[in-house]
This record gives structure tokens, C-alpha cells and sequence, in this order.
């Protein structure tokens, strides 16, 4: 209680630290005069009365003293005029105290805005309950390497029932659900999801309920459906009377039975509208164990290790492989944490871009380290009378430590601003896209990096030039009259090893950006086989009847209710002025939507599971190559009398032709859909492609060929693509119009261009060599800033020694050439240093690079030749100042 | 500050101890400003016990910080403006601890002194 009561005083003492220091005045003072009086009354004289009473008290100064420290908190009180003293010392040099701050706000606003993003997406855990107990299981099957294919429905339901390592497993997969009957339509993304999945992640709904396991029954007569709490407030106003009601989508009736909170936009994190899985597709539909698609979420059970989960379902699927060869030969079960799957692809770049930016900071260090002796060096007068006047060296130091941590908190706030304005650019310009439920907003913990961070850069600046000034004698810095004319031998050693330091590290940043930029532009040089230039694409949902669910199959069959057929929509956009040709299609190349199938071709050997062949079926128009730009090798395309359904012809790429039929004419040869011995009918090739990016640049995700059919009508969901001689996005707004006029209930969505369909594949790419060629760019420039800074100040510290050199007859080319002599072997020194890291640390870069050695022997020399090149602008421009002292004025200098 | 061995450093406690059991009984009839104190155990020990001044604020303002004393300006005997100290409760009971456990020490050690 006691020393409770102590630091409670001590505070108070501290805060009115004046009333106290009058306190004990009076107090001391009124004692004395007490003594004083009983000394008169004993018969002194008043002067010597009060005398007496001093003598016998003692140092009253000391006393005092003591009961100050007492009552105040001493070390805080030194510091509060450390700190004071920095103040006014530096707004008495505001330049150097401006140079300073914004290089080190730049320096820790760099690596304060990564490190919230870091922070955003690596420290923080996911808004779900237990999210470190969360998994994803995806099914895969064994090819020539093992390949993610989601998981069939009847295979969820035995891992569910057979396994005991996990509390609950959901099976969930993306749609869309369009909502009609309604004076606007409108299309909304969607989960199918199994009961259990949002207990699963914890969400609670704000109103109704969440899906029971009875509305989750195969063949279940009542489908109910859960909104999102935006879509509830922007389509229905907040009506609290919509549970119960029956909304339709997609042709079908849907009763509302709860509202999601606005945060959960499910685990595709884009969904505002939920219906039970058993929905998505008919009893036999889901009871097909080789119709596979969608990923399950699950929760390991309380001490379950993810490799015994992982094990356990290893066995299973053992058994079902023995139970269902026919679809399950080959098939595993990966287990995968939950968090690996939303942001493990944001990892390895973040963590490079730290890095990166480490170095900046690294470089920002040394160039105010730089400043700071400098600084101390022009104070050298200041200190040495300190010193001689008694202050302490520890004292010395301590005051330059304070006057540079103040420094650097202040160029911590401003790089504060400057992260949170950079952090919003980041996001913004970030094609990587972060899950919305995560924000990189600063709090605490990137607040308490930056104060980390600028309290340990405070001090490491300043340890060398705070040791000199605490180290020099008082009787030199009294004799200096400010400008001497040789320079330290130690501090001309620290300058050189500064100036090595700050072209070694911006060296491999300037390599990785170039690396990165390399590695872009080969990516912007591959050729996807098809002309992406002048293509506007966009997605139709049709009115009818209910959609038969997305399956994989080679031939949907005709939807007899439709409305409005995908033909008819083509050749109401194909008379759009401006438009050359157009197609329909069932997807659009980089459009991620299109499924496989396995094929047979005629006279091929029998294969085993890992080689069956496998085709990606796109069904196209006529006009498709010719909108889409891509040129047919041999054959020809569809005429318009092959669309009718029973022509069974198909074009090909060619990487399907040399698999089956190298050297030898393909036209004419067949494939079938399924294995040699199924009952379809073959189709004969017309026409070869060359192989096309069709569906992932650089490459394909998978090897297998592509495969066109002619487009049957009656598919609700289309893609269409108009190549127009004009700005292709300038398009959009008439073929919305007319695709209204058609029938407004046509729901438009998806419309970009194929060029920026293309731009998305490869934006990563594009924004990590941007990202990484701003903080070079930024280090190159920090480093040229201080060597020019280095060298400037040796120059004028030489100002004497070059005045008596001219004046002994050298040239000022000679003295030119000596300081950028001096300078050059320095940056050089750096430059092979940061060769040898960058060549240790490009390694890192592997997984970002795109055909480019991490070892490109043209990115390191070209980088260092350009190092080298402003390296000797920056040691120039003072040697050009240091040929035109006058030797008159120079030896005046002193 | 000079560094003191272990010795001395514990008969200092002893001392500041005893200064502030002092303090602290002659408090117990009633508030006193600082000169009065000293004054009164002057008195008290018939002029045996001096006490250094300096010490002797030391002691109050410690004795303030434990929470033990209260101060307070008023008025002094002269009509001068003075530092008044009072005991606090929890000086009070402090007092009562110390003192008995000094009784018993001072007896102890008299009754040493008398048979040994």
C-alpha cells in the first residue's frame, strides 16, 4: 500500500513540480527562521542569529535536492530536458533537422506499411470461430502429378459419417443465384452449403436461422434460402417481414429463412445469398461419385493434428478406391488448413516486399547516420565546453541519443501518414485481392512496430557519432574553430564504410526489380494464341425455367423453356455498329468457367488411369476463332448447318492432334467422349487450332488440350464476345440496351475485354516488379542522396589540402579526377559486395519469376552498370565544386 | 554517493528506524511543524538525542510519501505561515507496531545489560 501511496505523490510531485519546489522553500526557509529567532532570544545579533542557524543546518542546496528526488520521478524529469534541449537545438538547424525526418519517414513508412500488411494478413486470425482449427478438403486425383479436382457428393457423405477427426465438415460450393420476378432482375453470387456450415464458422445470423439439417435432405420439397445482410438492406430495405417469404431464383421458389451478418460473404468471399447443398442439383445428380467440383470445410476436432486427420482420410479413401474403382481409382483427400487457402499466396510476396524494404530503411539509416556526425562534427565546440564544464560523457551521450530518437519518433509519425496513404494505394492498386474480411488498418501492434522501430533506428544512427563526440579531448574541440582542415581518420573510415554499405544494399533491391520487370515482360511477350486486342466479352444469364446445375458434361441438354435462345442474343449484338464479328460461347478464354471430360481417340492404345486423355469442352459459334482472333492451322470452322446438334464435328488444338496422330493429316480423325468403349458417337475433326492459353497464362493449368463443339441453344448461362474496330469498352452500354430490348429479364453481368481478361492473368506479376521497382527506385535514390552527401562534406572538410594542391600546380582535372577517384572506389567496393547478395538473395525471387534466370547475368551487370552511373554523377558534382576552389580563398580557409 | 558496506548500511536503517519512531510518537499528541519536532525531542531526551536537521525533513517528507504523516500549512505559534505535520491512521497503527516491538528489544536488551 505504502509505495502505492509513494508513486501516486511522486506523480504529483512530478506534474507541479514548481509548487513543490516552493514547498520546500518555505518549509527550510521557515525553520530557519525559527532557529534564528531562538538564537536572539539567546542573545545574537539578527545577522549573526541567522547565520548560526544556516551554519548549523548545513548545505541547505543538497538537502533540498534529496527531498526533491523524493518526491519526483528524477529520470523522467532528466529526459523531459533532453528532450527540450533536442527541441530547440534542432529547430536552430531546421535543414539538417528536415533532411533527416523525411528520409527516415520514408524509411520506416516503407516498412510500416508492409508490415500492416503483414500484420493484416499473416498475425491476424480469421474472423471464424477456432480458425485455427479449420481445413479445407479438397478431393485430388493422381496424374502425372497429383491434381486438385473438388470433391462428389457421395464421397463427402462417407468421409463425413467414416471419420472421427473432425467436429463437423460442410460440403459448399460457389453459384450464382438470379432473382427474378421482380420489376429488376439481378444476379447475385451464391454458395450451395451443406447444414452445419455456418455453426461451423461461427456466424451467427442477425435475424431467422441458419440451415437445418432437415432443409438439407436429398429431395426435400421446401428450399429455403439465407441473405446477406447488404443485399437485405439494398433490395429489400432492411424489411424485417421478409423471413418467411418465398423470393424466386432461378426459376425457383426459395423461402427466406435468415440474414447473415454484413462482414460473412462466405468462404468464396463474394456470396450474399445461401441455399442448402441438397439444391444445387437433382437426387441423381448428387448421387454421381464421379461427378466431382466443390471443396468441403471442416474442423478438426479439440488435440487432432492435421497429419492424423490427413492419415485417417488417406485410409478412407483406400477403402472407396477398392469400393468404386471405376471413379475412385487414383482419388485421395488433401487436407489443407483454412488459412493456407485464403492468404497463403499473399505470404512469399509480402514477406520478399519486407525484405525489400528493410534495405530502404537499412539505407535511410546510414544516410542519417551520415548527417548526425556531421552534425556532431560542427559541434564539436558545443560538447568539448560541455565536457569541460563537467558533463558527464554518459551525460553527452545520453543527450545525443534523446536528440536523435526524437528524430526518429518524429520521422515515425510522418511515416506513419505516410504508410496508411501508402498502405490505401497498396490495396487499391493490389491485384492480389485480400479477403474483405480482412482490413490492413493500423492498430496497436503496427503502431507499437513503428515506435519499435524508430526507438532501435534512433539509436543505431547515432552510436558511432555520439562515441566520437564522447571520446574527443576538451582541449581540441576548444582549440577547433569549426572547420578544420584534415578530417579524422576514424570518421573518414566510418564515411567510406557508409557509403559501401548504402550501394550494397540498394544493389540486390535494384537487381530483384529488374528481375521482376524482366520476368513481366516476358510474361507480356507470350503469345496466348489468340488476339485479345479490340474484344469486348460479357456473360448473359437467359430467362426460363429452373438451371440444371453446372455439371461436366460434354452435351447439357437442350432447356426446352428457354425464352430466349443464345443465337438470338448473337445476332441482335452482331448488328451493333462497329461490331466486326461476335460469337456466343459457352465460356471465354482466361474466363475460368469451363469444365473437362475425358475423350477417347480412334486407334489409340489402351491407358491407364494417369494418361486417359482429357479435353476441355468450349462450345463456340462459327465466327468464334474469328472473334477471337485465333488462327486455324488446317481445317475450317463450323458452317452455320453444323449447329444444329447432330453434325458431330469437332475442331481441335493441336497439342491433341501430335498426341495421337503425329506427322499424319488430322482432319478427318475422330474422338469420342468416354473410354474406347463407350456407346457415343464419334466426332470428326475439321479443323486444328494452335494450342491456346486458354485458360491460364503463362500456361494452362493443366496440359490437356481444348476441344470446340458447335453451341447448343438452350444454355442459360452464355458468353458472348464482340470484336469491334473501335474502343471495345465503349460497346458495353448498347449491348446492355440491347439485350433489354430483347427482354429485360436477360441478366448482363461479367462485361470487361478480352485484352483486360488478359491484363488480369498476368497483374501480379506486373504489380510485384512495380512494387519491388518503387522501393529500389527509393534506395537507389537514398543511396545517391548520401554518397553525393559524403562526398560533398569531404570535400569541404579538404577544402585546405585541394586549395594547397592547386596552388602547387595541379590541374583541376587532376583534382577532379582524385575526388571521384576517392569516391568510385568506395561505390565499387559496394558494388561487387552487392553483387555477391544480390546473387545470394535473388533466390528468393524463384516462385515470382516468369523464364528468367534468378541468376540473369544481363539484369546483374546492367543494374550494376547503372549503379555505377549515378554513383559517378553523385561523386561528380562535388568534385566539379572541389576544381574550382580558389587556393587564395582556401588557405584563408581557417 | 559514496558506496557503504553492508555494516553500515544496516545501522543506518536501525538509525532512520528509531528517528522515525520518534517522529512519529511525537506526533501522536498532535500536529507539530518541523522545528517544533525537533524541539520536542530535544526536550523530551533532556538535550541527549540531537537531531540532524536535514535528516529530520528527510525523514517527514519519507514518512509522507508511506502514507504514515499528513501535512498541511497553517499558522504557527508566531503567526507565520508553517508546514504542519499529523499522524494518519495508518501512521497511528504503525506507531503501535514499532513501539511494542521496541519495548520488548529495549527490555531485552536491558535485562542484558543488568545480569550478563
Amino acid at each position: 500500500m505504502g509505495w502505492l501511496h509513494g508513486i501516486c505523490y511522486r506523480w504529483r510531485g512530478f506534474l507541479r513540480r514548481r509548487r513543490l519546489e516552493r514547498s520546500l522553500e518555505d518549509e527550510l526557509q521557515f525553520h530557519l527562521e525559527m532557529k534564528a529567532l531562538r538564537n536572539r532570544e539567546a542573545g545574537m545579533s539578527p545577522e549573526e542569529a541567522m547565520n548560526a542557524a544556516q551554519r548549523q543546518f548545513g548545505n541547505t542546496v543538497r538537502w533540498k535536492e534529496t527531498m526533491r528526488d523524493m518526491w519526483s520521478l528524477r529520470l523522467l524529469e532528466s529526459l523531459l530536458q533532453d528532450l527540450h534541449y533536442a527541441r530547440r537545438s534542432l529547430l536552430k538547424s531546421p535543414g539538417f533537422a528536415a533532411a533527416a525526418i523525411l528520409v527516415l519517414a520514408l524509411g520506416i513508412g516503407s516498412v510500416t506499411a508492409i508490415f500492416s500488411l503483414l500484420n493484416a494478413v499473416v498475425l491476424h486470425s480469421l474472423p471464424f470461430q477456432n480458425p485455427e482449427r479449420l481445413v479445407l478438403l479438397w478431393g485430388n486425383v493422381q496424374r502425372q502429378k497429383i491434381e486438385r479436382r473438388g470433391n462428389s457428393y457421395p464421397d463427402y457423405l462417407d468421409w463425413k459419417a467414416q471419420s472421427t477427426s473432425f467436429e463437423g465438415m460442410a460440403a459448399y460450393s460457389d453459384t450464382s443465384f438470379n432473382l427474378t420476378g421482380v420489376p429488376e432482375s439481378e444476379r447475385f453470387a451464391g454458395e450451395w452449403v451443406s447444414a452445419g456450415y455456418f455453426e461451423l464458422l461461427g456466424v451467427a445470423p442477425i435475424a431467422g436461422r441458419t440451415i437445418a439439417t432437415s432443409d438439407d435432405a436429398i429431395g426435400g420439397s421446401n428450399t429455403v434460402v439465407l441473405l446477406s445482410e447488404g443485399l437485405w438492406q439494398r433490395r429489400f430495405g432492411s424489411d424485417p417481414g421478409i423471413l418467411g417469404k418465398q423470393l424466386q431464383f432461378n426459376g425457383g421458389l426459395f423461402t427466406v429463412i435468415g440474414i447473415t451478418p454484413a462482414w460473412f460473404r462466405g468462404l468464396n468471399d463474394n456470396a450474399e445469398v445461401w441455399a442448402p447443398f441438397t439444391a444445387s442439383a437433382s437426387a441423381t445428380g448428387l448421387a454421381q461419385r464421379g461427378s466431382r467440383g466443390f471443396p468441403a470445410v471442416a474442423k478438426l476436432r479439440q488435440g487432432v493434428l492435421l497429419q492424423q486427420a490427413q492419415a485417417e482420410l488417406d485410409g478412407i479413401s483406400k477403402r472407396l478406391e477398392q469400393s468404386y474403382p471405376g471413379t475412385n481409382a487414383k482419388r485421395a483427400v488433401e487436407v489443407a488448413p483454412l488459412k493456407n487457402e485464403l492468404v497463403g499466396e499473399l505470404r512469399t510476396p509480402l514477406f520478399v516486399l519486407l525484405g525489400a524494404v528493410g534495405f530502404v530503411l537499412l539505407i535511410a539509416c546510414a544516410n542519417v547516420s551520415n548527417l548526425l556526425l556531421a552534425r556532431s562534427e560542427a559541434r564539436r565546440q558545443e560538447i568539448a565546453i560541455r565536457i569541460a564544464l563537467g558533463a558527464g560523457r554518459g551525460r553527452i551521450f545520453r543527450q545525443l541519443v534523446t536528440e536523435s530518437i526524437a528524430l526518429s519518433l518524429t520521422g515515425a509519425a510522418s511515416g506513419l501518414l505516410l504508410a496508411s496513404w501508402f498502405v490505401r494505394i497498396l490495396s487499391d492498386a493490389s491485384p492480389i485481392t485480400m479477403p474483405t474480411f480482412i482490413k490492413p488498418a493500423p492498430d496497436w501492434k503496427v503502431a507499437a512496430f513503428a515506435a519499435g522501430v524508430s526507438i532501435l533506428v534512433g539509436v543505431f544512427v547515432v552510436l558511432v557519432p555520439a562515441y566520437q563526440a564522447g571520446h574527443q579531448s576538451p582541449c581540441e574541440g576548444l582549440k577547433d574553430s569549426g572547420a578544420r582542415s584534415g578530417d579524422g581518420l576514424a570518421r573518414r573510415r566510418f564515411r567510406g564504410a557508409l557509403v559501401i554499405a548504402e550501394v550494397a544494399l540498394a544493389l540486390p533491391l535494384l537487381v530483384g526489380a529488374g528481375l521482376l520487370m524482366r520476368s513481366f515482360q516476358n510474361l507480356s511477350a507470350v503469345h496466348p494464341g489468340f488476339d485479345p486486342n479490340g474484344v469486348l466479352t460479357l456473360s448473359a444469364a437467359l430467362p426460363g425455367g429452373p438451371v440444371a446445375p453446372a455439371q461436366p458434361q460434354a452435351t447439357p441438354t437442350p432447356n426446352q423453356r428457354a425464352v430466349v435462345t443464345g443465337r438470338q442474343l448473337l445476332e441482335r449484338l452482331r448488328a451493333l455498329p462497329a461490331v466486326v464479328s461476335a460469337s456466343v460461347s459457352s465460356d471465354i478464354p482466361l474466363g475460368s468457367n469451363s469444365s473437362a471430360i475425358f475423350y477417347s481417340a480412334e486407334g489409340q492404345s489402351i491407358t491407364d488411369a494417369q494418361t486417359i486423355p482429357r479435353a476441355y469442352v468450349h462450345q463456340i459459334t462459327p465466327e468464334f476463332f474469328a472473334t477471337v482472333g485465333a488462327q486455324l492451322q488446317m481445317g475450317r470452322s463450323f458452317s452455320e448447318a453444323e449447329m444444329e446438334g447432330s453434325a458431330n464435328v469437332v475442331v481441335v488444338t493441336d497439342n491433341l492432334t501430335k498426341r495421337f496422330w503425329p506427322g499424319q493429316d488430322p482432319l478427318g480423325k475422330r474422338i469420342k467422349p468416354g473410354g474406347p468403349t463407350s456407346t457415343n458417337p464419334w466426332w470428326t475433326i475439321i479443323g486444328v487450332v494452335h494450342e491456346m492459353n486458354y485458360r491460364g497464362l503463362p500456361e494452362n493449368p493443366t496440359a490437356d488440350p481444348d476441344i470446340f463443339l458447335p453451341f447448343s441453344d438452350g444454355q442459360r448461362r452464355v458468353a458472348v464476345m464482340l470484336r469491334t474496330s473501335r474502343d471495345p469498352s465503349a460497346l458495353a452500354a448498347a449491348a446492355r440496351g440491347a439485350a433489354r430490348e430483347i427482354d429485360p429479364s436477360i441478366t448482363i453481368f461479367e462485361v470487361t475485354t478480352l485484352s483486360e481478361q488478359v491484363g488480369r492473368a498476368i497483374e501480379r506479376s506486373r504489380f510485384a516488379g512495380w512494387m519491388m521497382t518503387v522501393f529500389a527506385g527509393l534506395a537507389l535514390t537514398l543511396a545517391a542522396v548520401g554518397l553525393y552527401g559524403v562526398i560533398a562534406y569531404t570535400v569541404r572538410r579538404q577544402t585546405r589540402e585541394i586549395g594547397v594542391r592547386i596552388a602547387l600546380g595541379a590541374s583541376r582535372s587532376d583534382v577532379v579526377a582524385m575526388v571521384v577517384r576517392k569516391g568510385m572506389v568506395l561505390v565499387l567496393t559496394g558494388i561487387v559486395i552487392g553483387l555477391i547478395a544480390a546473387l545470394a538473395l535473388t533466390r528468393l525471387l524463384h516462385t515470382l519469376l516468369f523464364e528468367v534466370s534468378e541468376v540473369d547475368p544481363p539484369t546483374f551487370l546492367g543494374v550494376a552498370l547503372a549503379l555505377a552511373v549515378v554513383a559517378l554523377v553523385a561523386c561528380y558534382l562535388p568534385a566539379r565544386r572541389a576544381a574550382r576552389i580558389d587556393p587564395v580563398i582556401a588557405l584563408r580557409y581557417e | 554517493m559514496q558506496k557503504k558496506n553492508r555494516q553500515d548500511k544496516t545501522q543506518e536503517e536501525i538509525l532512520r528506524g528509531t528517528l522515525d519512531m520518534m517522529i512519529l510518537k511525537t506526533l501522536a499528541r498532535g500536529p507539530l511543524h518541523g522545528y517544533s519536532i525537533m524541539e520536542r525531542i530535544h526536550q523530551v531526551s533532556e538535550d541527549v538525542l540531537q537531531v540532524e536537521e536535514g535528516a529530520l525533513y528527510q525523514a517527514l517528507h519519507r514518512l509522507e510519501l508511506r502514507g504514515l504523516l499528513q501535512s498541511e500549512w497553517g499558522i504557527s505559534e508566531n503567526n507565520r505561515r508553517a508546514k504542519f505535520y499529523r499522524l494518519t491512521a495508518e501512521g497511528r497503527a504503525h506507531l503501535e507496531h514499532v513501539a511494542r516491538r521496541w519495548d520488548k528489544v529495549s527490555a531485552a536488551i536491558s535485562r542484558i545489560m543488568r545480569t550478563a
